[in-house]
């Protein structure tokens, strides 16, 4: 097979820091239709090789060497013109967010218009259904007249594979096309990109930091690490045995080891108690409409919490996981039902006793980027819930217990100082635990504390929890959309689905012994590495 | 004996909080720390001390002066009617005597012909000026004059920069590691103070001799006019912010974060606010207060009186009807703010809506005030140009550059042009705004944690 792109030393800077190399000396080829998987953390330059091969990087980049082959012309020496051409018809993009990537004003019939050389032809509609329909939406016909916000996330992907696909491209390039999507919907779509690729005889480059999907996909990979290539060869010998210690690390960080308790003591008071929860949002009425609809986030959710042992709840996106956890905190109103915790109903406490009451149980938020006030300093931030749940300690006090918290979170101590902003995901994730941690609850909700961190530093926050929980006796309410990482932490599972739960048990149970539909597919989408 | 306008009132008020918020600071080491910020950049330090210099005019323009006079039939003291401010007395020698009309600048004859007799007959000819222009201290020659004075207040600004320099950093007050960081901002900040000292002697001293701005239809300085206009300009910007912030912030606040009925309520009102014209609001509101002045002449002392509260009036009417435009940015920004994830961690700790609304919701949202307050501080000064412009903003005899904006509508159309009461008006507002609008931004910058402020 012939290389249809070559990416030969590639260097690149920003203007302004124009010593500091972003990447350096990226050189790999891509075959005709080949799938080459790019994996590599946030920040490891995946993202800039791909806008450098279609030459749509930001002005403040600057390539400072290497060349980028494409059907044998350099891409670098090309005009704007030529360049654009090459973008209509032989290099398409499809990125992370369909939410944002589609033009919410233009009905779908037109953007898909605009992604043909013959936009204008008036013919062009019998070509967009049956282009729609080769992505896998069957009535094309109504949706074509659609606009996004009417379109699932899936959805909308498709309508952006489709715009890929419009005029047959050579090579497809995919900035992490499902890493925004659920994991039955991630499946469709990777399958759907599998047979596009047969189809169609193009290439693919994956962009992806889920070593899982790529296996699934690709023929060869390229590992980055900080601007780097550290390792290429093909799918297969990669995944048996990696060269590189990064790699491998990259591999093991989805091991966890944790006991699962076996001796749960029945007579041990729960933790937390939830019996017959039901919350429902009231749709926005029409003015004058005096009948009620509701939408039924989370309809009559039972289960239950032993002392320091792990529940989690796992489902898709708007199954109301995240409601429950909402509901437990009292950040929104419940419609009816029971939440106790420690033996003590709180919804129906006071204030007043409430506020006693908060500090056995505390929250870890999802995205540690806008969990922290970027206005605070840490060590305020982390003293706020102490000052205020337990006013009776002293200064010193105070100050003893943020250090040694700190300390534990595995921070150093002048980092009490700094801003949420000299952090990273990891260390944000950290100060946000060390925040609950010093209130020491008997119960911490953690609502998909690592969804938004890299692989890595994902294991080190894990590894954090369990280290603790270890300690401390906590229990954990985990909720989560990835049951291949729940099945490694976690005791028990509840798994639901628009609101009902589907399935509860052990995570033995669960994992090995299910009978229902919707959790054996939940199970099956997981994308596996394949040996 | 000193004597207080109502707006006097309000502006001691003003720096007196000012002083109370300095001292609150020097005691909080980290918003300390922040200020400090402000002062290790260059444009920090040189749009303050311009600042400084405008507020410092202003504050000397609000003590006001009635003078003693000897009643020699009665055998007492009276006061005047005439209330002079303790600025009128400094520059004295600028305003003490007005020409008869126009004259441009350094000029040393009237700006049009006038028929006067000599020697028995009558000529058109440009007469000179009575009281500047024409009598030079150094040299009989115009350029040589301004040159040796201009070399003369030179000297001066270096021996009061000397005094300065010899009475604080050699004291060390300054060097003790508090503000100035380093030997080059030292530089910076006396630099910018000796161009600011250098400026206000060269118009002083060329102001004594000269018309340096020109003069307006009835003789005036046009120099002293613009200065007597800072107070008003910085009176009807601060002033009208204070009373718009208050209903901005909070009614934004809770319109947002609490939301719901309350939401309702707010967004009523100021929809409703804003949908009546503002100058009909505020000619309506101007109109009445003018015939209360007409029914209740016993009320006022004097015409600064009235005049004052006019502008009192003007401040806080504008300030009423220009809250709503901030209001609604911050309730959408309350809102977004609400849903983020630091004020749901906030209201698990059990915090009430009082202390999140204080301890996230308004630093996150202070920036947009800053942003907000200085742009319309600008459009304020505006505003009153544009009032003047249909009568209803100040009172004509207050010095505004509304009002001389307002005169030049007719200079501009005449022939030839008369340029320089609008080149004045226009050069004080442009420092004023210009200096207030990059002192703000390295505020907003020092209070933003994320910003770059490797200035050095």
């Amino acid at each position: 097979m012939n290389d249809l792109l070559q990416v030969k030393n590639l260097c690149l800077n920003i203007r302004s820091h124009a010593e500091e190399e972003i990447l350096k000396d990226i050189s790999f080829t891509i075959k005709e239709s080949e799938v080459v998987s790019l994996i590599g953390e946030s920040g490891s330059g995946k993202s800039l090789t791909a806008l450098s091969i279609i030459r749509l990087l930001e002005a403040s980049c600057k390539i400072s060497n290497g060349e980028v082959i494409f059907a044998d012309k350099n891409i670098f020496n090309l005009k704007e013109k030529e360049m654009r051409e090459i973008r209509k018809k032989d290099i398409s993009m499809i990125f992370q967010e369909p939410m944002r990537s589609l033009n919410p004003v233009m009905s779908i019939r037109e953007q898909l218009r605009e992604a043909y050389i013959n936009y204008k032809d008036v013919n062009l509609e019998h070509e967009i259904i049956k282009n729609l329909i080769s992505v896998g939406i069957n009535d094309a016909k109504r949706v074509i007249n659609l606009y996004p916000h009417q379109l699932s996330g899936g959805m909308k992907q498709r309508v952006m594979i489709a715009m890929a696909i419009a005029c047959k491209p050579k090579l497809l390039i995919a900035d992490e096309p499902t890493t925004s999507l659920d994991v039955t919907i991630q499946k469709q779509v990777l399958d759907l990109l599998i047979e596009l690729k047969e189809k169609l005889n193009m290439a693919i480059l994956f962009i992806t930091h889920d070593l899982a999907v790529a296996s699934q996909i690709s023929d060869r990979i390229v590992v980055m690490k900080n601007g780097k290539v550290i390792e290429n060869c093909e799918s297969k010998l990669f995944f048996q045995n990696p060269k590189e210690l990064y790699s491998k690390s990259l591999l093991v960080s989805s091991k966890y080891n944790r006991k699962l308790i076996t001796n749960i003591d029945n007579n041990d008071e729960d933790v937390l108690n939830i019996s017959n929860l039901k919350v429902y949002f009231k749709e926005k009425n029409k003015f004058l409409d005096r009948e009620k609809s509701y939408i039924k986030a989370v309809d009559d959710i039972s289960f239950l919490i032993k002392p320091s042992s792990t529940h989690a709840i796992v489902g898709e996106s708007g199954s109301g996981k995240t409601t429950i956890a909402k509901a437990i905190m009292g950040l929104t109103q419940v419609t009816s039902g029971n939440i106790k915790i420690l033996n003590k109903d709180i919804l129906k406490m006071t204030n007043f006793e409430k506020r006693d009451f908060r500090k056995h149980y505390q929250m870890v938020f999802q995205d540690p980027f806008s969990s922290l006030n970027p206005r605070m300093r840490v060590g305020a931030i982390i003293k706020e819930g102490l000052c205020f749940l337990k006013p009776e300690l002293s200064n010193t006090d105070t100050n003893k217990i943020l250090y040694d918290v700190i300390k534990n979170v595995g921070l150093s101590k002048d980092s009490l100082n700094k801003y949420p902003h000299q952090f990273s995901g990891g260390q944000r994730q950290r100060i946000a635990i060390a925040r609950v941690l010093v209130l020491e609850p008997k119960l911490l909700v953690c609502d998909e504390p690592t969804s938004s961190l890299d692989v890595t530093v994902q294991k080190q926050v894990l590894d954090l929890l369990i280290d603790i929980q270890e300690r401390t006796k906590i229990s954990y309410l985990f909720i989560s959309h990835d049951i291949k990482l729940i099945s490694n932490i976690s005791d028990t599972i509840s798994v639901m689905y628009k609101g009902k739960m589907v399935e509860s048990g052990s995570t033995f149970d669960i994992i090995n012994k299910t009978k229902n539909e919707y959790t054996k597919k939940l199970l099956k989408s997981v994308p596996q590495i394949k040996i | 004996m000193f004597t207080f306008l109502l707006t006097d009132i309000f502006f001691y008020l003003i720096i007196f909080s000012l002083c109370i918020y300095i001292n609150y600071v020097r005691k909080t080491p980290d918003i300390k720390q922040t200020w400090s910020h402000v002062f290790k950049n260059k444009t920090g330090i040189i749009s303050s001390v311009v600042l400084s210099f405008f507020m410092l005019t202003a504050l000397l323009d609000s003590i006001h002066i009635k003078d003693k006079l000897y009643n020699e039939n009665t055998d007492q003291y009276i006061y005047t009617s005439e209330i002079k401010s303790l600025l009128d007395i400094i520059i004295l020698p600028i305003h003490k005597n007005s020409e008869k009309s126009y004259s441009a600048p350094f000029s040393s004859h009237l700006y049009s012909k006038e028929t006067i007799k000599i020697n028995n007959k009558d000529k058109r000819i440009y007469p000179k000026l009575l009281h500047k222009g024409n009598h030079n201290k150094f040299s009989e020659k115009n350029s040589y004059n301004i040159f040796l004075t201009t070399l003369f207040s030179f000297l001066k600004t270096i021996f009061i920069i000397f005094l300065i320099y010899v009475f604080i950093f050699y004291k060390k007050i300054f060097k003790t590691k508090d503000f100035f960081y380093s030997a080059k901002l030292n530089k910076i900040f006396l630099g910018s103070l000796f161009s600011m000292i250098f400026v206000i002697m060269l118009f002083y001293d060329l102001g004594s001799q000269y018309y340096v701005l020109g003069t307006d239809k009835v003789g005036e300085d046009v120099l002293y006019k613009s200065i007597k206009s800072i107070r008003t300009g910085i009176l009807i910007g601060t002033l009208t912010t204070i009373v718009m912030l208050p209903f901005a912030i909070f009614l934004g606040i809770f319109a947002g974060y609490i939301g719901g009925f309350v939401d309702d309520i707010i967004q009523y009102i100021y929809t409703t606010l804003n949908s009546i014209p503002s100058v009909l609001l505020i000619a309506s509101a101007i109109l009445m207060l003018q015939v209360y002045m007409t029914n209740n002449p016993l009320e006022f002392e004097n015409i600064y009186e009235r005049a004052d509260l006019r502008l009192f009036f003007l401040c806080m009417i504008l300030g009423l009807t220009s809250w709503t435009g901030l209001c609604r940015l911050l309730r959408g920004e309350s809102m977004k703010l609400r849903e983020v994830e630091y004020v749901q961690a906030s209201q698990t700790f059990g915090l009430s809506k009082f202390s999140i609304i204080v301890r996230h919701i308004i630093p996150n949202i202070m920036h947009i005030v800053i942003i907000t307050v200085v742009l319309d501080f600008s459009a304020l000064v505006l505003a009153e140009a544009v009032l003047s412009y249909v009568n209803i903003g100040v009172d004509p005899t207050t010095y505004s550059w509304g009002n001389m904006i307002n005169a030049a509508r007719l200079e501009m159309s005449r022939e030839p042009i008369v340029w320089w009461s609008l080149f004045s008006a226009f050069l004080f507002m442009f420092m004023l705004v210009l200096f207030a609008n990059l002192f703000s931004d390295v505020v907003r910058d020092a209070f933003d944690p994320r910003a770059n402020k490797n200035y050095e």
